[in-house]
């Protein structure tokens, strides 16, 4: 693997960078750019690229195009491409935090504390502002993740395998519950929830374009600075506390980061399964690095996976929409079977 | 021992014929006991209280006894044969086999009452198939852990299917929405009678494997020490455990947890031997079927949950003990 070292001060600092995975990042950016280009062109009103592009620029050649491609199928894209990218952020940190491969939000159950949260508020008090969604999914996402932590914990310190287990029964409570809430809601409004929890970006508009870049925005330093607690805690507890981490403390707030990550976009988009669990396992096979580089691969990868999951949904069945949530388990649900057999070899 | 076993067994009627008459008690009007007493042995069609009972609550009441015997027999024989705690249908994908089998029926035109369970029973059977291949494929063995994880998988990937169906054809499935989460609410018709057939049929393999299932859950060397020839019998246990899982979806939609629980709850009272926890299993799965029914229907009166968010809501509690407690 070639790389490329940096010294100063006669070693002192040296900075590595891998260039391989540099290069799959830039190729990733692109990626992302040219499934939002086809995004834009593609849909009930067909446009050439460069159509798409001058309208983008402000110069569209005839009145409709700036409607289509500022009013519904930019916002579309960007909210996809942007949840996306929080939920494999979500699902890199806790899986290294967990040291479990199989480690996804929307499969130990923090997508759905999010999801009921949100479900609530939907039925219940259809008046609250757009931007206070995401507080609410994480208070409720944060709460059932601390409760999944608080039953796996036992005698191991939170044994990886019983940690997904546990997940899965919550998920399946909570499911239940945000199914009841649906049945008991009012029927429009339970009908709006339920677009919603299917994982849907097909609503999107300005708003959650807004908020979801918000998030991103607070959340990217965060995830900068957790690169470091996250190469301690890779190797295990026992050499993280050896390298000098406050393990309890670290595992504690990168669990929240994780739980955060996935709250804001669970908020605006719905729990989309899986993103979080294949993007990091991608960036680990496109290229190695470090925490942080395979951070940065993993939040592109779910860009390109849900803006991509999304585009499928909107033309395989046209003029039906398939949320992307759909596409993403449809191919998420065998990666992880297949991860089931490697993670079990090792 | 016998004499406490029939007492207990007689109990456990008891329970059953209370539960019974209670479930077709409750509902929209409530029905004093005297009036669905003489519903049956003096049945009047000009009462519209009897009408009612013979032709809507006693059909359901029936489907709660059939569904959740056949569900709680059928986790109590994976339980045994895979020797896994957490072995039920539903965790296992064969439920979402089954469903999803019936909706891409559904999708093609093939609705016939009699073709309904047939398709319940072959989507049941190659999800638990490939459930079964994936956890075994796994070195060390189909654990339970990775039974459940290739379950979840598996049900992950039907459920998304299933839903992508739906919407693609929204108007011709508007009815099996509901009946996807779980319910008792619908009216089977003569497809009743077909599941009937299929639901009989595993009881009696069921009953017949249940001495052997005792051995079985020793282990596979004392089992075959004891005279028994597993692979036979895990053919038995299976064909038993499908055409149950096929007849419990092909009246009630997915009704999740409800093999995982009873059996569980049985165990606790009769002990280890299959002789008696696959009888006594049918017998607590129609009462805790009938009883969730009835909380499905009063708990949010005059609206009635599906009785599958119920079993749910009471089952996945225990499945998140049971690993912490066994695992």
């Amino acid at each position: 693997m070639s790389e490329v070292i940096w010294q100063k001060l006669d070693g002192r600092v040296t900075f590595a960078l891998p260039l391989r995975a540099v290069l799959v990042f830039v190729v990733l950016l692109f990626v992302v750019f040219a499934i939002t280009l086809i995004a834009l062109m593609s849909g009930s009103f067909p446009m050439s690229a460069t159509d798409a592009l001058r309208s983008l620029a402000g110069n569209p050649p005839p009145d409709m195009a700036t409607t289509v491609v500022w009013e519904f199928r930019l916002p579309r894209a960007l909210a996809a491409a942007m949840a996306g990218a929080l939920l494999a952020g979500s699902g890199a940190v806790l899986q290294t935090v967990t040291r479990n491969a199989l480690a996804d939000p929307s499969l130990v159950g923090v997508s759905q504390g999010a999801g009921l949260a949100v479900v609530t508020v939907l039925v219940i008090f259809p008046e609250t502002p757009i931007g206070l969604r995401p507080v609410l999914a994480f208070a409720g996402a944060l709460a059932v993740a601390t409760l999944i932590q608080a039953i796996a914990m036992r005698r191991t310190g939170g044994a990886t395998m019983r940690f997904i287990l546990t997940g899965i029964g919550v998920a399946a409570f909570l499911g239940a519950v945000t199914q009841a809430m649906l049945t008991y809601g009012d029927l429009n409004r339970a009908m709006a929830a339920l677009g919603w929890l299917a994982g849907s970006v097909h609503a999107a508009g300005w708003g959650d374009v807004q908020v979801l870049c918000i998030s991103l925005a607070l959340l990217i330093p965060a995830m900068i600075w957790a690169a470091r607690p996250l190469a301690a805690l890779r190797m295990g507890p026992e050499i993280a506390t050896g390298l000098g981490s406050a393990v309890t403390r670290d595992r504690a707030a990168l669990i929240t980061l994780s739980v955060a990550l996935a709250a804001c976009a669970v908020a605006m988009v719905g729990p989309l399964a899986f993103v979080g669990l294949i993007a990091p396992h991608l960036a680990r096979r496109l290229a190695r690095s470090g925490p942080g580089l395979h951070l940065a691969l993993s939040l592109a990868i779910g860009a390109a996976l849900v803006a991509g999951a999304d585009l499928i949904g909107r033309i395989a069945f046209a003029p039906v929409q398939i949320p992307a949530g759909l596409v993403t388990a449809v191919i998420g649900a065998p990666v992880f079977g297949w991860l089931l057999l490697q993670h079990a070899k090792s | 021992m016998i004499g406490l076993r029939l007492r207990t067994g007689a109990l456990a009627l008891a329970v059953l014929a209370v539960a019974f008459a209670w479930h077709i008690a409750v509902g929209a009007k409530v029905i004093p006991l005297a009036t669905v007493a003489e519903a049956f042995w003096g049945y009047d069609e000009t009462v519209f209280d009897h009408v009612v009972i013979r032709d809507l609550r006693l059909p359901r009441a029936l489907m709660a006894v059939a569904v959740g015997a056949g569900l709680a027999v059928a986790g109590a024989l994976m339980q045994g044969v895979t020797r896994n705690p957490l072995a039920d249908p539903g965790l296992l994908g064969l439920l979402a086999g089954a469903s999803f089998a019936v909706v891409l029926g559904t999708f093609t035109g093939l609705t016939s009452p009699a073709v309904i369970p047939v398709l319940a029973a072959i989507g049941a059977l190659a999800a638990a198939s490939i459930v079964w291949g994936v956890a075994s494929a796994v070195p060390g063995g189909a654990s339970p852990m990775t039974l459940v994880l290739a379950g979840a998988a598996v049900t992950a990937f039907l459920a998304a299917l299933t839903a992508i169906m739906l919407l693609i054809d929204e108007t011709s499935f508007e009815a099996l929405r509901v009946w996807l989460t779980g319910t008792l609410a619908g009216r089977p018709g003569t497809a009743g009678l077909w599941a009937a057939g299929w639901l009989v049929l595993g009881l009696v393999v069921a009953l017949g494997a249940a001495r052997q299932v005792t051995a079985m859950a020793m282990g596979d060397e004392a089992a075959t020490g004891l005279g028994v020839d597993v692979r036979k019998l895990r053919l038995a246990i299976l064909v038993s455990v499908v055409a149950l899982t096929a007849a419990a979806v092909a009246l009630a939609g997915p009704m999740g947890f409800v093999g995982l629980v009873v059996p569980h709850m049985v165990r606790l009272v009769v002990g280890h031997d299959y002789r008696v926890i696959v009888p006594a299993s049918a017998v607590v799965g129609a009462t805790y079927l009938l009883l969730a029914d009835i909380a499905a229907r009063m708990l949010l009166a005059p609206v009635e949950i599906s009785t599958g968010l119920i079993t749910a809501l009471l089952g996945a509690p225990v499945f998140v003990w049971l690993v912490r407690a066994r695992l």
